[in-house]
């Protein structure tokens, strides 16, 4: 079936050797005329100008200026307009909640006093045909990180990546890390307390070290805490750091707090919100923590955030930590379309652009674990490919191809149905209910 | 008469329909009501008429900084007007527009002035965002500062958001810093009736008054659909048609109140002695709108709403100026620009609400796309609000992109004159003309770029914010002296 001519300049290594389990068998496909972001790390940001793309059974495998064209394929001529990888959500919502406010279509958290809490697993939840999937694919969202959110009490559950193919079953990787809270919103779960909260945590984490040593004695024990075994058994994975905990925390105090944590109990940390995470760059660096940030986050919205500003992102970068960037606002679902947005009001604030770009591609994959799959353009990665009408960042750019896995992705929407049906609000021969369906 | 706040405003204007300092003119309650910002008669301290309480009981203390005599050159304008012009040049003086033009055509002022090189940037009029919610939902976001909503009744027309706005709000800098030099403050969208709004401009002061848009009228607001019946689901609205009974009752009882007012007036104006009646500060909101001088301004999001809310308009006989968020305003583009009605939307905002569910992202392009239409970019956000220029750019690629070409001269006015129509200060700011406040933001670059950003931002003249000068960059109360704030002034944070 292959009838390779000639390689392209970055070769063919590795090609096909693996298939990703939930990898689309597509027809060989080939992008050509483009201008290609490797996107791969700022000291490594080569963009190939002209370029082609070989996609086949799901994955990249060849990229370079010269590429041949696999017997079969489809040709995608890009017309020399930029092509990135697919755009990874850090941490979203997504399949979880499809109206926000409205509890009939909000599946994020657990509301009230219920029971359990760290047991809690995204992909059980899911909605796959969530009409917010394909709505983010149009933007150029391949992969998104869903995470329950913290309820009552500290602990949220534990969150998953999913593709956004459309697939009912899209889910790459599974139960990946447990989100909670500190700071002051670990505060309000710990009896109004920042040091409660912190305290808490640190007796839940010795309670799973008790947990883990006899899981079967565990129930006898007279000074059981409010967490179910269920729960204890969900944190075995984050003593020892064999899964990162997501944790939401704001100031550089409660920061530094966070690291000696990390030291004490051998913890992977993946911190968020982070407003004030430029202050103690360096020690995060240091840590090789990475942060997930709303690089527009710019205001002192109490005393944990007074040293909010524009200039988080490219501190961060400057000292050397991993960053990805994330809505934390209105769009935290809804408008992960608006990521290039984020990234380019990071750019303008003083981020390398390759930096602002990989916070919204490698660097997710890099703090989910799948950065040998997915969050470049390299052969041998699942073929995530956005093909883009302008400057990927900027705001009037839109995506004109979406590649998920190797698979072209139809551009409709329930949205643009919409529009189809009210573009023209003549009364026409029949109601709206029968056009544009 | 408090003082503070700046140097009070002289020589009033008149407005063309009203005149103050002295006894309405007009019959009527609609003499009565009006302007929320009017500097009042010289004579105010002498005169304590029940009309004088009626007409103006918090008039703006605004008083323009001193700017400089400036001529911008060589720099690409988006006028306000649909007008764009290349290689153009602006002169302002003494807080006003003097002259717009071609760069060595308009009329060379004489004497000292600041010389702008504007090649390879672009000048708008300032921004106007007609929704937001600076200092009355500020930041720091307390239980103590949160003074948006009283819920605490279905109809609160009697409230003020003035009351509730806190002027030292660090989002109005960050504001600044995004080009907005005039603003909207709106209560909260929990009521049918929220309350008055007020207009600002975007200069810091120490009191709310001294930062009033002189001659602004006032906006009540009004809001549709879920928030109300899900804040009032035990006591009532509890469904859309209860939010209608209650609208409806309300406009009756406004409709009483202001032929008692009518009434009162006439005889008074003949000479008669009569009581006045008593004020009621709800139905005095009320019957402003009725008298055609308070301006409403609902948040709603159903184009089937939007029908229902316009028949209740006529009903009794008042107009809706703006539909705020709107997100469905695509599927009645043509029955809002019949009615005259501006529509404030978001870019793409959607989904947060079933109400909202419909978003799309050419909504503006949509309601652009109508012969007679009035379309806004609006916040409805502290973060929003420093980008509306972005905003922007988003609608307009979105348009392009089935097939609805909109100029950047033509968009730029969603964040400009028709903000500025919508909250009735068209006359005085909104385009770049001359006569009008010279309110201005010199970008630099194409402002409907991620990449750009402002340069220096002046407000009746005096250059308010640049973004080269710490200096000239506000830092309110609250963030000065705080650890981990010391990068920039709080404008440039």
């Amino acid at each position: 079936m292959r009838n390779l001519l000639k390689t392209g300049a970055l070769g063919l290594a590795g090609a096909c050797a693996l298939l990703a389990s939930n990898a689309v068998v597509a027809e060989p496909l080939v992008i050509t005329n483009a201008k290609i972001y490797l996107a791969g790390s700022s000291n490594d940001p080569q963009t190939i100008d002209n370029g082609g793309l070989v996609i086949e059974d799901g994955k990249i495998t060849a990229i370079g200026v010269e590429v041949s064209v696999p017997a079969g394929a489809k040709v995608i001529d890009a017309g020399g307009k930029p092509v990135t990888p697919g755009l990874f959500a850090a941490l979203s919502g997504l399949g979880l909640e499809e109206i926000s406010l409205n509890r009939e279509g909000n599946d994020r958290s657990v509301r009230g006093a219920f029971s359990l809490s760290a047991a809690i697993d995204a992909t059980d939840a899911l909605n796959t045909d969530s009409s917010i999937i394909p709505i983010s694919r149009v933007g150029g969202v391949t992969r998104a990180y869903v995470t329950p959110d913290p309820g009552q009490k500290l602990f949220g559950g534990c969150g998953a990546v999913i593709d956004l193919s459309g697939s009912v079953d899209p889910v790459t990787s599974a139960c990946i890390a447990q989100n909670t809270v500190m700071g002051f919103a670990g505060a309000v779960r710990a009896g109004g307390s920042k040091a409660a909260a912190l305290s808490l945590l640190r007796s839940y984490l010795d309670e799973v070290a008790l947990y883990q040593q006899s899981p079967a004695d565990y129930r006898f024990l007279m000074s059981a805490s409010d967490l179910s075994p269920a729960d204890l058994k969900a944190l075995v994975p984050y003593l020892e750091g064999e899964k990162p905990l997501l944790v939401a925390v704001e100031s550089a105090p409660d920061i530094l707090r966070l690291i000696r944590l990390k030291d004490k109990y051998g913890l992977d940390l993946v911190l968020y919100n982070a407003r004030e995470a430029w202050r103690v760059a360096g020690a995060l660096a240091a840590a090789d923590i990475p942060v997930i940030i709303n690089p527009l986050d710019n205001l002192p919205t109490g005393f944990e955030t007074m040293g909010a500003t524009l200039k988080n992102a490219a501190r961060l970068e400057k000292a050397g930590v991993l960053v990805a960037y994330y809505d934390s606002d209105i769009g935290y679902t809804h408008n992960l379309r608006l990521l290039p947005q984020l990234a380019g009001n990071a750019v303008a604030n003083g981020t390398s652009y390759e930096g602002a770009l990989a916070a919204i591609t490698l660097n997710p994959a890099k703090i989910w674990g799948l950065d040998d799959q997915l969050g470049t353009l390299q052969t041998g990665k699942i073929a995530d490919v956005v093909i883009w009408d302008g400057d990927p960042l900027e705001v009037t750019s839109r995506p004109q191809s979406v590649i998920i896995g190797g698979k072209v992705m139809p551009l409709e929407t329930r949205q643009t149905i919409l529009v189809r049906r009210y573009k023209d609000l003549d009364r026409g021969d029949k109601p709206f209910a029968y056009r544009g369906r | 008469m408090a003082k503070i706040g700046g140097a009070r405003r002289t020589g009033t204007k008149t407005g063309g329909k009203v005149s103050f300092g002295g006894m309405p003119r007009l019959a009527g309650l609609s003499a009565l009501l009006l302007l929320a910002g009017c500097g009042g008669g010289q004579d105010k301290a002498e005169t304590t008429s029940v009309e004088q309480m009626l007409t103006n009981p918090y008039p703006s203390t605004y008083a323009p900084y001193t700017g400089q005599p400036t001529l911008i050159t060589g720099v690409t304008i988006l006028d306000g007007t649909g007008a764009k012009i290349k290689d153009g040049a602006v002169f302002f003086r003494d807080g006003k527009i003097e002259a717009v033009g071609q760069t060595g055509k308009i009329k060379t002022p004489q004497g000292d002035v600041v010389k702008i090189d504007g090649r390879g940037k672009y000048l708008t009029p300032g921004l106007i965002d007609n929704h937001s919610h600076l200092g009355v939902y500020p930041a720091p976001g307390f239980r103590s500062t949160s003074d948006g909503n009283e819920a605490t009744s279905p109809n609160t027309a009697q409230v003020w958001a003035e009351h509730s706005v806190w002027p030292q709000d660090p989002g109005f800098t960050r504001a600044l810093a995004g080009g907005v030099t005039s603003l909207q403050i709106l209560p909260g969208s929990a009521n049918l009736f929220g309350g008055r709004a007020v207009s600002l401009k975007n200069v810091p002061s120490r009191t709310v008054q001294g930062m009033k848009f002189p001659d602004a009228p006032y906006g009540l607001k009004m809001a549709c659909g879920e928030n109300p019946k899900r804040v009032y689901s035990n006591s009532g609205p509890a469904t859309r048609m209860g939010n209608f009974a209650g609208y409806r009752a309300a406009w009756i009882d406004a409709t009483h109140y202001k032929k008692e007012w009518d009434d009162y007036l006439e005889k008074t104006e003949k000479g008669e002695e009569v009581d006045p009646p008593k004020r009621d500060l709800k139905m005095e909101t009320l019957a402003g709108v009725l008298a055609g001088e308070i301006l409403v301004n609902m948040h709603c999001y159903r184009a089937d709403e939007f029908a229902q809310v316009i028949d209740m308009s006529k009903e009794f006989g008042y107009q809706v100026t703006a539909f705020h968020h709107v997100v469905e305003g695509y599927k009645a583009a043509d029955l809002l620009a019949e009615n005259g009605i501006c529509a404030s939307v978001w870019a793409d905002w959607w989904g947060f609400k079933l109400e909202a569910y419909d978003g799309v992202r050419e909504n503006a392009a949509l309601i652009h796309n109508q012969p007679g239409s009035c379309t806004i970019i609006h916040s409805d956000s502290d973060i929003g609000i420093q980008r509306l220029n972005q905003e922007t750019a988003k609608a307009m690629a979105d348009g392009r992109n089935i097939g609805i070409e909109i100029a950047p001269e033509e968009a730029i006015k969603w964040i400009t004159a028709n903000p500025a129509k919508a909250m009735g200060v068209l006359d005085q700011t909104g385009t770049l003309e001359p006569g009008k406040m010279a309110d201005l933001v010199l970008w630099d670059g194409d402002p409907f770029s991620v990449y750009t950003k402002t340069e220096q931002v002046f407000i009746d003249g005096a250059l308010m914010y640049d973004v080269n000068d710490p200096s000239n960059s506000p830092r309110m109360d609250f963030e000065i002296g705080q650890e981990g704030n010391q990068t920039t002034g709080g404008a440039g944070q």
